[in-house]
């Protein structure tokens, strides 16, 4: 093997190959800012808020289980007007 | 807000931290809850006022059909989030199987995953409410 494709085959190609992986990964980069979501980031979209036709769920009211007092476990639910849970992370 | 104006920023496109198939996926998840369980599930996201759980309920009077409502609540800067339910829906979806769907949906939202943590969540929301 003479210098000249030594220096081919373990410099020049590696490197080729380099230089074309990075351009590909600088080049998804540049221009679009990540928008996900990351804990400890600042969070600046504004409000929201989802529903699935409005129309339909008011359609579906008192069927048999309007009238279940109690949870899957058995366990009495508590009266209230509202009720619900609340979580931090 | 109602429902009208959301549907209109969804359409002129990903405003929020969501990709297209992202808001897709959240709402199939939302009508296919609507449909099984004959109640009125909704998502805010977005700040809330101090203290949280009274802004939260403030948001779920706003709701149609306020009895059947039940509403997910996340805040991601406070980093909390609240799930409201009506007095009606309350029966179907008891305080601690909405706490259960929390602390999953909390997990989810630790890891980074917004739009995962709620899916998970109306999911179980839905599976423990049960068919109507």
């Amino acid at each position: 093997m003479s210098v000249i494709s030594t220096v081919l085959v373990f410099v020049i190609i590696p490197a080729a190959v380099i230089g074309a992986v990075a351009a590909l990964v600088l080049s998804s980069d540049r221009g679009k800012q990540s928008r996900r979501y990351r804990p400890g980031r600042p969070y600046d979209f504004p409000a929201m808020w989802f529903t699935a036709t409005p129309g339909r769920a008011a359609a579906a009211v008192d069927g048999p289980h309007g009238l279940v007092i109690e949870d899957s476990s058995g366990a009495p639910v508590r009266p209230g007007p509202t009720g619900g849970a609340s979580d931090k992370w | 807000m109602t429902s009208g104006e959301v549907a209109q920023r969804e359409q002129q496109a990903p405003e929020g931290p969501f990709t297209t198939r992202q808001l897709l996926r959240l709402d199939e998840a939302l009508r296919i809850a609507d449909q099984a369980t004959g109640l009125n599930f909704s998502i805010y996201l977005g700040e809330l006022s101090e203290p949280v759980r009274a802004s939260a309920e403030e948001l779920h009077r706003q709701a149609r059909d306020q009895k059947h409502a039940v509403l997910v609540a996340v805040s991601p800067n406070q980093r909390v989030l609240e799930i409201v339910t009506g007095s009606e829906a309350r029966k179907r979806i008891s305080d601690r199987d909405a706490k259960l769907a929390g602390l999953s949906m909390a997990a989810s939202f630790a890891g980074g995953d917004l739009a995962g943590g709620l899916l998970i969540g109306i999911d179980q929301l839905a599976t423990h409410a049960g068919r109507s």
